[in-house]
């Protein structure tokens, strides 16, 4: 079985930020950039990128399942990452070492789903700056870095 | 209940005393003024005492994101300013594409009120419900790309910044406002931040943006996004930028306005034209907050004299005004003065268009090269250009006489100059040439911030001969031109309060905006009471600019476009007349039920409940 996951473009993306507000509300019937399980970075009139969930594809070391103190942070048998809500203790950790910023938390930590397989980050990105495929360890390496120079 | 789609409040804040209050938005006030520019235009119509100066503390300059803004419509994220306007002396409203505005309706607020002057350089910050007027002496005399970075860096890249260049702060009239390299060009609305000490404004909002039908807009934001992805305007404008119908205008239509609207086709066209630079310069894409139609393209130059330059452009206008205006056909060189404008902060329409009046002036000998401080004439056009543009935003040379705009130049420089001065209230023109374009040359007039494009938006039915309710439109003749461009207005006054690109006014034509608002605010309207909304805030313009002595004698086409035709191409021969002005205003001021003199009647403003 193929394993398909996000893959951010960043020299296709236009920094407008639709699938974070399409993300939003398909998750939680309202805008809050907070909610959205991927983040725009809108840096400089050179550089935008969409950082998104690898589901631990590229996290290294950083990775929230390694890190979780109780364990709550699971991986299901193709690859996905998710937080068992009644495990999760909303201790912070994870959203600490998210190396992508994309680990969230209200009242429990929440991470992307996927949508089922049909995600919405993709359908509404008119560009291609995020696909849904084959993961590419590479591209998630060219996120990083960028997302380090923010530190 | 609160109100479903909207923040429900409006942020005042108070420069001079420091203080800031917050007013509640209910359901009467969303569906009198919509949003976007019908709020600001209300704070600015009720909150500037008449017979203010546009720089004086008392002018507000008020903020506002549309009523789509912050949610996922296709281009529906403007942003939306006001106040009167230091260019024209009339209220203006300018509209970017930056995500501030959403960012202020996340932090609580439909709108902003500024008012008052800072004692020193400040910025404001707003979190949420915490407003601080934080010193900015650090930060002024810097660049529209420093300011964001180093703000960013002081409270985190979430945040959101709005703010001004040099030129803003030296109280250029043609100042702008820029956020995400974006910029609310039009209007000098840059100069009322600098003349209240304000050099930027820093949001971050962290509450939920709730709509009223959540899945209902998610099915109508995909099947526009696929609409638009349909059209050939997609396709075209995410190739080559909104410059792409730069050669039919030019050679098809001949009305592209060259050497100072000398002439109406600009000959070396091609070195500038989309087609030929986006293949060699353009490296990705931009767009605006929310847009899923990307016209914006990244444009750097990588070798040669102007090796470094990397902007968010050229578009269409900025092709016009430091190319062609200019007579400039290099494209890295309008590049580089496109960089100028943007990161001193001057509109690039006013700034290219006040050169080329320069240009002309020296060409005519009314000023020679030591007045200018260098050879500022046509066949220098490359090197002149960027360099004129530098000196205007730190007014330095004859940079300082330009600074202010056309109207002011001729002022200051006299002996005959206002002769060749293209304008109309002190605002520079477009890229279009009126003189063929008689109802577009009447929107020149009646738009309400000067000479403009998008108060009426007529270049598009008049040069493509059909639009919405009409068809077979003459762009030659000035009959019935009246009727349709007051109509024409009211329809963009709902756009920039949606919120809407007005590219995208081919697809959602007010009919088909009413779904959208109903699935954003639950509110419903008909097509009718949209527009009359449309009308109200018109009104409300042209009733403050009426109320600060600004009459039908002041809004008339300058004697380049009723006097001299022109002179060779598809549109030879081609003026407005005295008479055919006239006439035009005559049949405009009916139709809008104003005095001849341009004043709404009393009678109009309470059918609007305008008070």
């Amino acid at each position: 079985m193929v394993i398909k996951m996000l893959v951010p473009y960043p020299d296709k993306c236009t920094g407008c930020r639709f699938c974070e507000m399409a993300c939003s509300i398909a998750h939680e019937n309202k805008v809050n950039h907070s909610d959205a399980r991927l983040q725009v970075h809108r840096r400089n009139v050179r550089l935008d990128f969409p950082s998104v969930c690898t589901h631990c594809v590229s996290c290294g070391e950083d990775c929230c399942v390694l890190h979780c103190p109780v364990e709550a942070i699971k991986k299901t048998d193709d690859g996905q990452v998710y937080v068992n809500q009644e495990e999760c203790t909303a201790c912070g950790t994870c959203v600490e070492v998210c190396p992508f910023g994309v680990m969230r938390m209200e009242e429990k930590a929440f991470n992307c789903d996927l949508c089922g397989g049909d995600p919405t980050c993709v359908k509404f990105c008119p560009m291609g700056a995020i696909k849904y495929e084959e993961p590419k360890p590479e591209q998630y390496e060219a996120v990083k870095s960028l997302l380090a120079e923010e530190e | 209940m609160a109100m479903k789609g909207y923040a429900g409040k409006i942020l005042r804040i108070d420069l001079t005393t420091g203080k800031s209050s917050t007013r509640q938005i209910d359901e009467k006030y969303a569906r009198k003024y919509l949003g976007g520019q019908g709020f600001a235009v209300e704070l600015v119509y009720h909150g500037v005492p008449k017979g203010t100066g546009a720089l004086e503390p008392k002018n507000v300059l008020a903020m506002a994101g549309g009523t789509f803004d912050g949610y996922p419509v296709p281009t529906g994220g403007k942003t939306i300013f006001a106040g009167k306007s230091p260019a024209t002396g009339t209220l203006a409203e300018s509209v970017m594409g930056g995500s501030i505005g959403a960012e202020l309706r996340h932090a609580g607020y439909d709108a902003l009120e500024i008012a008052g002057k800072a004692d020193e350089p400040s910025y404001i910050f707003i979190a949420d419900e915490r407003v601080e007027i934080n010193d900015a002496k650090d930060l002024w005399g810097k660049d529209t790309r420093v300011v964001p970075e180093a703000l960013k860096k002081r409270h985190g890249w979430d945040v959101k910044v709005a703010c001004i260049g040099v030129a803003g702060e030296k109280l250029s009239r043609i100042a702008c406002i820029d956020c995400d390299d974006r910029q609310a060009g039009r209007g000098g609305l840059g100069a009322v931040m600098g003349s209240k000490n304000l050099k930027a404004i820093v949001i971050r909002g962290t509450k939920d943006l709730v709509p009223a039908e959540p899945e209902k807009l998610l099915e109508i934001a995909l099947r526009y996004q696929k609409i638009m992805e349909a059209a050939p305007s997609f396709i075209e404008d995410t190739k080559y930028g909104t410059g792409e119908f730069l050669g039919w205008v030019n050679k098809e239509k001949g009305v592209f306005p060259t050497r100072n609207w000398q002439e109406g086709v600009f000959n070396e066209r091609e070195k500038i034209d989309p087609y030929y630079w986006a293949t060699r310069y353009v490296t990705k894409n931009k767009a605006c907050f929310a847009c899923t139609k990307p016209c914006g393209k990244l444009f750097e130059v990588k070798s040669g004299k102007f090796k470094g330059v990397a902007i968010d452009g050229i578009e269409y206008e900025t092709l016009y005004s430091l190319g062609g205006a200019c007579g400039n056909a290099d494209v890295e060189s309008v590049a580089r003065a496109n960089e100028l404008c943007d990161i001193l902060g001057m509109d690039t329409i006013s700034a290219g268009v006040t050169v080329g009046f320069a240009m002309e002036l020296l060409q005519r000998g009314v000023i020679s090269e030591k007045d200018a401080g260098m050879r500022l004439t046509w066949d220098n056009a490359s090197d002149a250009v960027p360099r004129m543009i530098e000196m205007m935003g730190n007014r330095n040379g004859f940079g300082d006489v330009l600074a202010d705009g056309v109207k002011e130049a001729a002022k200051k420089i006299g002996k005959g100059a206002e002769r060749y001065a293209v304008h109309t209230k002190g605002m520079e023109p477009p890229a279009y040439d009126v003189r063929a374009m008689k109802g577009h040359g009447l929107s020149f007039m009646t738009s309400t911030r000067g000479a403009c494009h998008l108060r009426a938006g007529f270049y598009a039915p008049e040069l493509v001969g059909k639009f919405w309710r009409w068809e077979g439109i003459d762009r030659f003749s000035p009959v019935g031109k009246g009727a349709m461009v007051a109509t024409m207005e009211n329809f963009m006054c709902v756009y920039d309060s949606v919120g809407l690109c007005k590219f995208s006014r081919g697809f959602f034509l007010i009919d088909k905006l009413r779904e959208v608002i109903e699935a954003v605010t639950g509110l419903k309207f008909t097509e009718e009471e949209l527009l009359k909304i449309g009308e109200r805030i018109h009104n409300m313009k042209g009733d403050f600019n009426a109320r600060e002595g600004i009459t039908r004698k002041d809004w008339l086409l300058p004697p380049r476009i009723t006097e001299d035709p022109i002179p060779e191409g598809p549109s030879k021969g081609h003026k407005i007349s005295t008479a055919e002005m006239n006439q035009m205003l005559d049949d405009y001021m009916a139709a809008r039920k104003w005095s001849k003199e341009g004043v709404p009647s009393p009678e109009k403003l309470r059918e609007l409940d305008i008070s």
